[in-house]
């Protein structure tokens, strides 16, 4: 996307709105599907895109690449999936809770590894 | 993980188990960021949207389009993949001072950071150790040796930085491999001091 141009476009994803709805929610907040709807016609093609995406669980920022579309689009219509109780957004847990002997160990190990 | 007894809602009763830890990389314009988000991982295509100044609107001709405030910005961002629901995302932080809004964004539940240092322009990256410092984000400094740039002495750069005497500060090369995964070892073992205890057996 270059320029402002196909923003035009991509804000009509949104309703026009540029900032989601309901609790905001970080970079790398993981977002994993709750339930695809029956009927997928009744969603836009990047609401159901995500719901694929997110079959597994995915971070937000790894979301709007797949989806390529910018950071606060994809806010957006991720805020709109979890109002409809589609997808699930995880609150962000502070680096110390998250990170524990077992997780650091992996990281260590992965990381040589490559 | 207590969401379940906290939290009314389906939406925000589930737990993934997924963890994707956030790592920054920053430094000047020009030090190699890009270069080693890519040297290490998968490049991930990400932009994000920036609301375009009175001063840019001005400029640019946006007559009749009430819409057109935004304008996107390209992140670098790389994906480490550590196992199915365990991930390091790197994000570079942006070098020009209009974005410094980004930065707190990007600095929100960070694991750390990596200062890229080019001793010829050291000073360019000043903002950024002054940044972690001032909210207590852990941070080291790299130290991009490029080609032909002398052996430089980490006693000699700390003072020069000015940094505390427990800050990790490490030589690499960004384009090599093996160097950035020390660099990054380095990062995660300095940053997890605080919350594991004696870290370094694992070694």
């Amino acid at each position: 996307m270059d320029g402002p141009g196909p923003l035009i476009r991509l804000f009509g994803l949104t309703g026009g709105r540029a900032r989601p709805v309901g609790k905001p929610f970080e970079l790398v907040a993981i977002v994993t599907t709750i339930r695809m709807p029956a009927e997928p016609t009744e969603l836009i093609p990047e609401h159901w895109s995500v719901l694929k995406i997110c079959r597994k669980p995915t971070p937000v920022a790894d979301v709007a690449s797949q989806l390529k579309l910018p950071l606060n689009i994809t806010r957006v219509i991720l805020s709109d999936l979890r109002r409809e109780g589609l997808v699930a957004i995880e609150r962000p847990r502070p680096v110390a809770q998250s990170i524990d002997e077992r997780i650091y160990r992996e990281v260590l190990h992965g990381l040589r590894s490559l | 993980m207590d969401y379940a007894a906290s939290s009314p809602t389906v939406a925000e009763a589930t737990s993934s188990g997924a963890l994707a830890i956030k790592i920054l990389i920053a430094g000047g314009f020009g030090v190699g960021k890009t270069t080693m988000v890519g040297t290490i991982s998968e490049i991930r295509p990400l932009h994000t949207e920036e609301l375009m100044s009175e001063r840019s609107i001005g400029v640019d001709d946006t007559s009749g389009v009430e819409s057109k405030i935004t304008t996107t910005v390209a992140l670098d961002f790389g994906r480490i993949t550590i196992r199915e629901g365990l991930w390091l995302y790197l994000f570079g932080t942006p070098g020009q001072d209009r974005f410094w809004f980004m930065w707190d964004e990007l600095a929100v539940g960070a694991l750390g950071a990596v200062v890229l240092a080019d001793t010829r322009r050291l000073q360019d990256c000043f903002p950024a150790v002054d940044y972690f410092e001032q909210r207590g984000i852990p941070f080291i400094v790299a130290v991009n040796c490029f080609d032909g740039a002398r052996r430089h002495d980490p006693a000699k750069i700390r003072k020069a930085l000015g940094i505390a005497g427990q800050t990790p500060i490490v030589l690499c090369d960004v384009r090599e491999r093996e160097s950035v995964k020390q660099v990054l070892t380095t990062l995660v073992t300095y940053a997890v001091k605080g919350v594991i205890p004696d870290p370094y057996p694992a070694m």
